[in-house]
């Protein structure tokens, strides 16, 4: 075809990418309100290696051309994830819209990046030359930077196949539907014998990529909930003095209060 | 170089244009389908939304490379459907349609959403049919249709 | 219910169902055969700046670059006055401003060619802060009673401002219009729009030519709002002076960003509103409103006027002194959009009482009952309500639909917690009809009926229809007089070329008085009827007897024959960790006399509704400090989906109307009007009793609240 390579493996599909300059093309939602011209797109979605939800011992592996619409209906995907992709966009969108598109677009307002920030998510970047697995915040370097070689493709998302039940995930957009994240809260707790062993607080869509604090998220570390409790307001005041928020179109003033309420119903939802 | 090659209400077609093109302007330029509207141009409205492959899409997202094998619907074949015909009474029997603009993308959200759930709730109409904006009804009535419509039609979804 | 209200299949139903209707963009070629040539606009990217010269780049062959210097006749697109440009003069006064047009075969190659042209300016000081703002395109004063002597004698005296933003009318078709040389030397000019004779009375001027040259023919059109009553004539006539020059067709489509940052809006505003308080009353009010017009002067005339005859509500005022301003800034010019000015000073008036009733430790609501005018009051321009008000019936109406009253209680009641509610009302009417003696004296409307050989009627009227179903109302109204099946009349969409100027498709004028045109018709018609021959009858607009005359040097008089009612309640609950607000229910009743088919008016009131509840929560539109626009995209400028108002509850009640055809008033415009004084009153309530002062209100206005009270 012109402008474009539709290959129906992933071999091929690194093949031309390492040879030429393509454009990966997962679900167009992103990529096609840009609409470049004359850009060449590498068409992923054909690819069954990259169109598989799998399950092994420890994680849930999401193909990278996986629609948000597959993965809400497949009861394998965390629920966590699953409350995220319900509230992207729209049907339409959600129906397009992939997770290594969401992940490749280098948005921190992306639904499903900020889950998988909350969850420690890794990537299996491909290339001809081999393959690496890199933790979802090391693939973002910054503003529209990832780390991501100009052979290589997203092939899978490593999503934690436990440890994620007890979650708090919310969006605040600006309208019930067909809205782009203002705020994204998405925090979970992990406690072993009445201990946190575990916590993460991501928030998205108020800086350059995610912003996970975690210093922060180490003072409740090791508490049982009574302690907790006592160590609260320190943890919130933390969050407030370290959360830096970018300028947008909504105020920074108006995120930053959400996010430090958000992450209060976070705690309050596990009785701290 | 092969074309792109898709059924476009049931009859083959193949595209010789670039794969990057957009769906929307081949569907209306190429193939005469002016059903398909263009609202916005950035997947924010709905009013081009087509069926490839049975999935509710907006074409404005899509890239011609994107359809290569796909079997699209657009109002023009939808329209002769018996499913169209139930909508089509429902719509009409609360006069659910206004300007118009937003109705061919607004029905095919209907029906994509009757396909995978025949008997949706008014709360599942309403978020079935949530990026499908329309500025002239409020939407009571278009909800109300299709859920009289998931009731007249009973078995043909 | 009465016959004529029951509901019929609309007439344009099947075509627009089945996606056959032919928008202006969806012509493949022009009625010659012809290829039709794109046209793209060249738009000012400065606010203020004097315009030194284009560097155009070089023209492959068969493209075109239109300027002022190609318009053959004045570079004057008339709307009210005469200042808006076809393309700019030596100045430009918005961002967007048109300043040439290019145009050609490729529309890829045409949005290169208008990339690549370099504007030389030489940059002016912008005006963009309407308190500051100094010029008014139109500045108006009226009042009665003695206002000194009632702010002398009150008890108690307050004085507050109240602001609106922007609203973009987002018809989900944007602008579009295209003409085509004719081989008669003439020009069709045809596209989105509701007015075609403001088109026609446009372009012989701009083209220099006599008005039989051109016609004007309004396509399917997706959606009006007011925002396609005048922008249609700047683009019409943009399009012929290029299809002049390239002596081809040309059609030019905005795409939605160039659409929503470029055209006309409601116009933002700014009302400082006094009132003197004497034994719990209102005795007197000195209010200044001050209207945003943008950079040029376009309909903000009739805007501010139906705004500033509302500004005292549905209250009885004993004294009144009022300014209003339309003010000149460097932004968009604003023009129509449903409500017209009414739904700027109702928000500022309703907020008002609002806030004097809980200074006073009363009710709101009942603080409202305690001011209403009654039939034979006097208006705010002296002016008579010569019809029964049935507000007090609608309130009744409303609360037994939602439990207003009792929920008004309990959510003053102090809450905690997350979520807090609160419930909030309106009470607004809308002047039917044009302001003032337009009607008798501007637009003398004419309508016709032509019946054929094989008794088969024709509607022959201007008005277009947009959505709101003039295409079956006309045709139900003719054929109920007649007595004949509705599939014996038609009605299709004007072309100036066959239909008579029955005025345009504006201030809910439309099926109250050309509806009654064609219903005296339809009675003349049926008195002359003669089987197997072709007749042709017409009628003319007449002024009601009873009407007081209205001058507007004065604003004194009858502004309106009669009036349309509304009363809203908007229920919210807001969650304070977030901002955002749920709508638990939206409830409205509406008086619009009778329905003309009750589907079609519920259609309209929903719709209409919604679009308020829009307006005053999450549609934010704003201008930076250069005067751009920043929502200027479907993902910024948000109106609401399907899944934001599920429980919207619209419910008529119906006071005649003697004039109007079997008792129909205006409707259109109406459910808009209300919305944002009720919702941001139940905002005030859930938020623990502030008061607040601007809408939308949105969820960062909700949050800022929250923190500055502690909540």
């Amino acid at each position: 075809m012109v402008n474009g390579f539709a290959p129906a493996t992933l071999q091929e599909a690194l093949a031309i990418r390492a040879a030429q300059d393509v454009t990966p093309y997962a679900g167009g939602t992103d990529l096609m309100v840009e609409n470049r011209r004359g850009v060449s797109y590498l068409f992923l979605s054909k690819i069954p290696e990259l169109r598989q939800i799998t399950v092994d011992d420890t994680c849930v592996r999401i193909g990278a051309a996986v629609t948000f619409t597959e993965a809400l209906a497949d009861e394998r995907v965390p629920q966590i994830m699953r409350d995220a992709l319900a509230g992207i966009a729209a049907p339409a969108i959600r129906n397009a819209g992939t997770f290594g598109g969401n992940l490749g677009n280098g948005s921190a307002k992306a639904d499903s990046v900020l889950v998988e920030f909350a969850l420690d998510a890794k990537l299996r970047l491909v290339s001809l030359s081999g393959e690496r697995i890199v933790p979802v915040e090391q693939f973002y370097l910054g503003r529209k930077k990832l780390d991501l070689h100009s052979d290589e493709l997203i092939a899978e998302i490593l999503l934690p196949k436990t440890g994620w039940e007890n979650y708090y995930y919310e969006k605040v957009g600006g309208r019930n539907a067909l809205a782009i994240s203002r705020v994204a809260f998405a925090g979970v707790l992990r406690m072993e014998n009445d201990r946190i062993v575990d916590l993460s607080a991501a928030f998205g869509a108020v800086a350059d990529t995610v912003l996970r604090l975690k210093d922060a998220e180490g003072m409740l570390i090791g508490k049982t909930v009574a302690e907790a409790k006592a160590a609260k307001e320190a943890f919130l005041s933390r969050y407030e003095q370290d959360l830096t928020l970018t300028r947008g179109r909504v105020s920074a003033e108006y995120r930053k209060a959400v996010c430090l309420r958000l992450l209060q119903a976070f705690l309050e939802k596990f009785g701290i | 170089m092969n074309g792109i090659s898709f059924t476009l209400n049931g009859r083959e077609v193949t595209y010789t244009g670039s794969a990057a093109d957009r769906l929307l302007d081949v569907l209306r330029r190429d193939y005469g389908c002016t059903s398909v509207k263009c609202g916005c141009k950035e997947g924010e409205c709905g009013a081009c939304a087509v069926l490839v492959d049975g999935v509710l899409l907006n074409s404005c997202c899509v890239a011609m490379g994107a359809v290569d094998g796909a079997a699209i619907v657009t109002m023009e074949g939808y329209c002769k459907t018996e499913r169209f015909a139930v909508l089509d009474r429902a719509f009409a029997d609360l006069s659910a349609v206004q300007c118009g603009f937003c109705i061919p993308g607004m029905v095919l959200a209907a029906e994509a959403l009757l396909a995978k759930n025949p008997h949706p709730t008014e709360a599942e109409i309403r978020e079935g049919l949530s990026g499908n904006l329309c500025r002239c009804t409020g939407y009571n009535a278009i909800v109300n249709a299709v859920e009289n419509a998931a009731k007249e039609g009973n078995g043909l979804w | 219910m009465e016959n004529i209200s029951r509901s019929v299949v609309k007439k344009d139903h099947a075509p627009k169902m089945s996606g056959r209707s032919i928008y202006v963009s969806d012509y493949q070629t022009a009625q010659s055969g012809e290829r039709i040539l794109t046209g793209k606009l060249l738009r000012s990217t400065l606010a203020h700046a004097r315009v030194l010269g284009v560097d155009v780049p070089e023209l492959p062959e068969g493209y075109f670059y239109v300027d002022a210097r190609d318009v053959p006749g004045d570079n004057n697109v008339n709307i009210v006055l005469d200042d808006t440009p076809v393309f700019c003069r030596e100045t430009v006064e918005y961002i967007g401003d048109p300043i040439a047009m290019l145009c050609g075969p490729d529309p890829d190659e045409v949005e290169r060619l208008v990339k690549a042209c370099r504007v030389r300016y030489e940059e002016l000081e912008p005006v963009l802060d309407l308190a500051a703002g100094q010029e008014a395109f139109f500045d108006y004063r009226f009042g009665h009673g003695d206002v000194d002597a009632a702010f002398a004698a009150a008890d108690k005296q307050y004085d507050e401002t109240f602001e609106t933003g922007y609203q973009d009318q987002t018809y989900l078709e944007p602008q579009g219009m295209m003409a085509e040389p004719e081989a008669d030397g003439g020009m069709y000019v045809h596209g989105s729009m509701q007015c075609v004779y403001y088109v026609h009375g446009a372009l012989p001027r701009v083209l220099a030519c006599a008005p039989e040259k051109v016609h004007v023919f309004q396509d399917v059109t997706g959606g009006g709002f007011g925002g396609k009553e005048d922008y249609p004539s700047v683009l019409g006539c943009q399009v012929a002076v290029a299809a002049r020059k390239c002596g081809a067709p040309v059609r030019c489509v905005l795409d939605r960003r160039e659409d929503l940052a470029c055209t006309s809006k409601r116009h933002p505003s700014l009302c400082r509103y006094r009132a003197a308080v004497k034994d719990g009353k209102v005795t007197a009010l000195e209010i200044d409103v001050r209207f945003n017009a943008g950079g040029y002067s376009t309909l903000s005339a009739v805007v501010l006027q139906r705004g500033i005859i509302a500004a005292q509500g549905v209250y009885n005022i004993p004294n009144l002194r009022l300014r209003g301003r339309a003010i000149k800034t460097n932004t968009v010019p604003n023009g129509a959009y449903r409500g017209f000015g009414g739904p700027q000073t109702f928000f500022a008036v309703e907020m008002m009482m609002d806030h004097i009733a809980r200074d006073l430790g009363v009710d709101a609501l009942a603080f409202k009952e305690a001011h209403l005018v009654k039939k034979g009051d006097s208006t705010s321009t002296e002016g008579r309500y010569h019809f029964p008000v049935p507000l007090p019936g609608m309130i009744d109406q409303v609360d037994a639909a939602c439990d207003l009253r009792k929920k008004r209680a309990l959510y003053s009641q102090p809450q905690t917690g997350r979520y807090r509610r609160g419930i909030g009302t309106s009470l607004y009417f809308h002047g039917a009809g044009f302001t003032g003696s337009g009607e008798r004296d501007l637009i003398k409307a004419v309508a016709k009926l032509r019946k054929y050989a094989d008794g088969t009627v024709e509607v022959l009227a201007a008005n277009g229809e947009i959505g709101q179903g003039l295409r079956t109302t006309f045709p139900k109204i003719v054929a109920q007089e007649l007595g004949l099946p509705l599939e014996k009349v038609s009605y299709n969409h004007p072309d100036t070329a066959r239909v008579p100027d029955s005025g345009p498709t504006v201030a809910s004028r439309s099926l109250m008085v050309v509806g009654e045109l064609l219903r005296r018709a339809a009675a003349k018609l049926k008195a002359q009827w003669r089987d197997g021959e072709e007749q042709e009858v017409e009628e003319r607009f007449r002024e009601p007897d009873f009407l007081i005359p209205f001058y507007l040097d004065k604003f004194s008089g009858d502004a309106y024959p009669t009036y349309s009612w509304g009363v809203n309640a908007i229920e919210v609950e807001v969650d304070t960790y977030t901002g955002k607000t749920k709508i638990l229910g939206a409830y409205g009743s509406f008086d619009v006399g009778t329905p003309i088919d009750e589907k079609i008016v519920i259609g309209q009131m929903e719709g209409g509704f919604l679009q308020g509840i829009g307006y005053a929560s999450i549609e934010k539109m704003a201008y930076d400090h250069t005067g751009r626009i920043r929502s200027n995209s479907f993902s910024d400028y948000l109106i609401p989906t399907a899944a934001d108002v599920p429980n919207l509850k619209c419910m008529l009640y119906v006071e005649k109307y003697p004039e109007g055809p079997y008792g129909a008033k205006g409707a259109g415009e109406l459910p808009l009007v209300g919305a944002p004084g009720a919702y941001v009153e139940a905002m005030e309530q859930a938020l623990g009793g502030v008061s607040l002062h601007h809408a939308p209100f949105t969820a960062e206005d909700t949050m800022d609240t929250i923190v500055k009270e502690g909540l």
